[in-house]
């Protein structure tokens, strides 16, 4: 048995192995995203962190810089097709931390719209079966409204197949909607929170949304018995390319990523190049990125370690400040030990 | 406008029984609009979505949730529901051998279960249906298995009594249900009315956690709101209806819905939901189960002596 819930083949196994083929195959799909497989990249990956942040604030322009750091421009994004992907897994109205902020969402989609991008939010809801009601409940279905971006309803379009890249898992293949198999780009909008088995979801993890419910369940139980570390990886090897705004303003600490308590951050970071991000969304949470089984065998798809990693913007080492998590066994050994705390 | 008028506005639009109005067919939605269909007696426009669900219907008796997806079938719980709805309704065998099939798939396929486990709540070990095939049972779809056999005569198969134990394991003590998970590392986790609604069509009539059948319609009560959205509203109008409850804003909430569907139809999905909230299904339904174990148990005594 196997559920969000559950602890199932979270043990990740030795390395990261792809056979040739699936290495060739990867290969294809990191290309794309301007990365090597088989190797680490030769640049260092761009992480972009601006604090101060609030969700009556500037945030257009913020995340604007932060792209433009990360060297993304007009012309690249230019009649593109973007998918945002907000974390909208089990929304309710009490608990507005859990979700992806609405004024996030549109003030990226404001960016990318002005850059000439068409634009398009979708999200396919893990534990909640009536989207509509998720959209509601986030006080997403509002925001949408007054704005010109259409929402596509992840869990229920159409499929289509691609061969796993990464093959982390036995999964030969994974099926996305047709919003994902046609977008250029999908944009991972997690909000930053503790997650009471695997210790950190961010722009990785937040992607199991972009998978039809129609076809993994809900909660996505298939991903769950093919392990949660491998099927992150899988998932993130083969869903294109990827860009990734994170609302950390408002977090979710302890019993997360549903009945965590509120940890005002302030925080927004951006990048391309996701394991980067959430190894240095980890470092500011007081985790370390080695210790967190998802990133550990993310190797291929982007550095975690600190000195690979190029910061941009403010300096996530003075915005340190570590989440509660839960006093379990399976989480104790996260703890970053000897980084600087502010 | 009528219903059927608002049913067929919703399906012309999209040319099929969709999720949403310009989505492909699927096996739920056709299946909702069969029943939606029957209960205002429309036999011919009825027969149009259960006729499709059975051309889905696999060599082996299972009906996916598209055309496109053979895998999962969860949905066969809904084929054999819509079927079955339309003989009750229009009298005849025309489905017999698409049920007979489609319930012995039903009845051979088990979700997984594991050894329990200190820090989750629900029983593990009990077997129901998964959503897709090799993983756990989940509270929808064993709840829609459950009724579906309830109504095709097996009300007392072990699988059903089963399934209905995990249902009634699967709320939450508080008072509603979830995907079916129910305390996790000492938590309780939230309810949310679809399930809930789908929960209590299910237990309907049975005697398994009276407590904590009282204590989810209770949260139905107090958590349907005016902007609760169209297909949670009608399960869980449709939960409270199954055990003879009602929210008093009910028929005015149903009424806007119904306009608002005529006047601009979300999908068929929703559209069909909310003619069976508003004409009654759950009511019907749950009649039909009594009628059920009463021929049942005519029959049993006549089959005896006929040995």
């Amino acid at each position: 048995m196997a559920s969000e819930d559950q602890p199932v083949n979270e043990r990740p196994k030795d390395g990261f192995q792809p056979t040739r083929r699936a290495a060739i195959a990867t290969g294809a799909a990191l290309g794309v995203a301007g990365l090597a497989a088989g190797s680490m990249p030769k640049h260092r990956a761009g992480v972009f962190v601006a604090k101060n942040q609030s969700y009556d604030g500037p945030l257009a322009q913020t995340i604007e810089d932060g792209l433009r750091a990360c060297g993304l421009h007009p012309n690249l994004l230019r009649g593109r097709r973007v998918l945002l992907k907000p974390n909208l897994v089990e929304p309710t109205k009490r608990i507005p931390h859990m979700t992806t902020h609405p004024a996030v969402v549109l003030a990226t989609a404001e960016v990318f719209a002005n850059w000439g991008a068409k634009v398009s939010v979708g999200e396919a809801p893990g534990h909640v079966r009536d989207t509509r009601m998720a959209l509601e409940e986030s006080g997403l279905h509002d925001a949408l409204q007054r704005s010109p971006f259409r929402f596509a309803d992840l869990n229920y379009e159409e499929a289509g197949y691609r061969a796993n890249r990464a093959r982390a898992s036995k999964l030969q293949g994974l099926y996305f909607p047709a919003s994902v198999m046609e977008a250029d780009y999908v944009v991972s909008m997690p909000k930053m929170k503790t997650h009471h088995w695997v210790g950190l979801t961010c722009s990785m993890k937040n992607l199991y949304g972009v998978l039809p419910g129609i076809k993994y369940g809900w909660p996505k139980n298939v991903l769950h018995h093919n392990g949660i570390p491998e099927t992150v990886v899988d998932i993130n090897a083969t869903v294109g390319r990827t860009l990734t705004v994170v609302d950390a303003i408002d977090c979710m600490e302890g019993d997360g990523p549903i009945l965590g308590s509120k940890k005002h951050m302030g925080l927004v970071l951006v990048g391309d190049n996701l394991p980067a991000v959430d190894a240095t969304a980890a470092r500011i949470m007081g985790l370390s990125p080695e210790k967190v089984s998802y990133l550990k065998i993310a190797g291929r798809l982007g550095p975690i370690a600190d000195e690979q990693i190029k910061q941009l913007g403010d300096d996530y080492r003075e915005l340190v400040s570590p989440f509660e998590i839960l006093d379990e066994p399976h989480l104790r050994g996260l703890r970053a030990v000897g980084e600087r705390v502010s | 406008m009528t219903s059927y008028d608002v049913l067929r506005r919703s399906i012309t639009l999209s040319d099929c029984w969709g999720y949403s109005l310009n989505s492909a067919c699927a096996t739920e939605p056709a299946a909702l609009a069969a029943m939606a269909l029957a209960m205002q007696e429309l036999e011919q426009d009825a027969r149009r979505p259960a006729d499709w669900l059975r051309s889905l219907q696999q060599k082996d008796g299972s009906v996916g949730v598209s055309e496109q997806l053979p895998r999962p079938a969860w949905t066969t719980s809904l084929a054999m529901l819509a079927w079955w709805t339309l003989q009750r309704r229009f009298g005849g065998n025309h489905y017999d051998e698409a049920i007979a099939r489609a319930t012995e798939w039903a009845l051979a396929e088990k979700g997984l279960a594991a050894p329990q486990q200190a820090h989750i709540g629900h029983n593990t070990t009990l077997v129901g249906w998964s959503w897709a095939e090799d993983t756990h049972s989940w509270l929808e779809p064993t709840a829609f298995f459950v009724t579906a056999l309830r109504v095709c005569g097996l009300p007392d198969h072990p699988r059903t009594e089963e399934g209905l134990l995990l249902i009634a394991d699967r709320v939450l003590e508080s008072g509603g249900c979830n995907y079916g998970n129910t305390v996790v590392l000492g938590q309780e986790l939230l309810p949310h009315v679809q399930p809930t609604g789908i929960a209590m069509l299910a237990l309907a009539g049975t005697p398994f956690n009276r407590q904590g059948v009282d204590a989810s319609l209770e949260y139905l009560l107090r958590s349907l709101q005016p902007d609760t959205s169209a297909i949670s509203l009608c399960f869980g109008l449709m939960g409270l209806e199954a055990w003879g409850r009602k929210h008093p804003d009910a028929d005015s909430w149903l009424d806007d819905r119904f306009t608002g569907e005529a006047a601009a139809p979300a999908s068929c999905h929703q559209s069909a939901l909310v003619l069976m909230a508003k004409f009654g299904f759950a009511d019907w339904l749950i009649g039909q189960l009594a009628e059920v174990a009463e021929e049942l148990a005519v029959e049993e005594p006549n089959e005896a002596a006929a040995r």
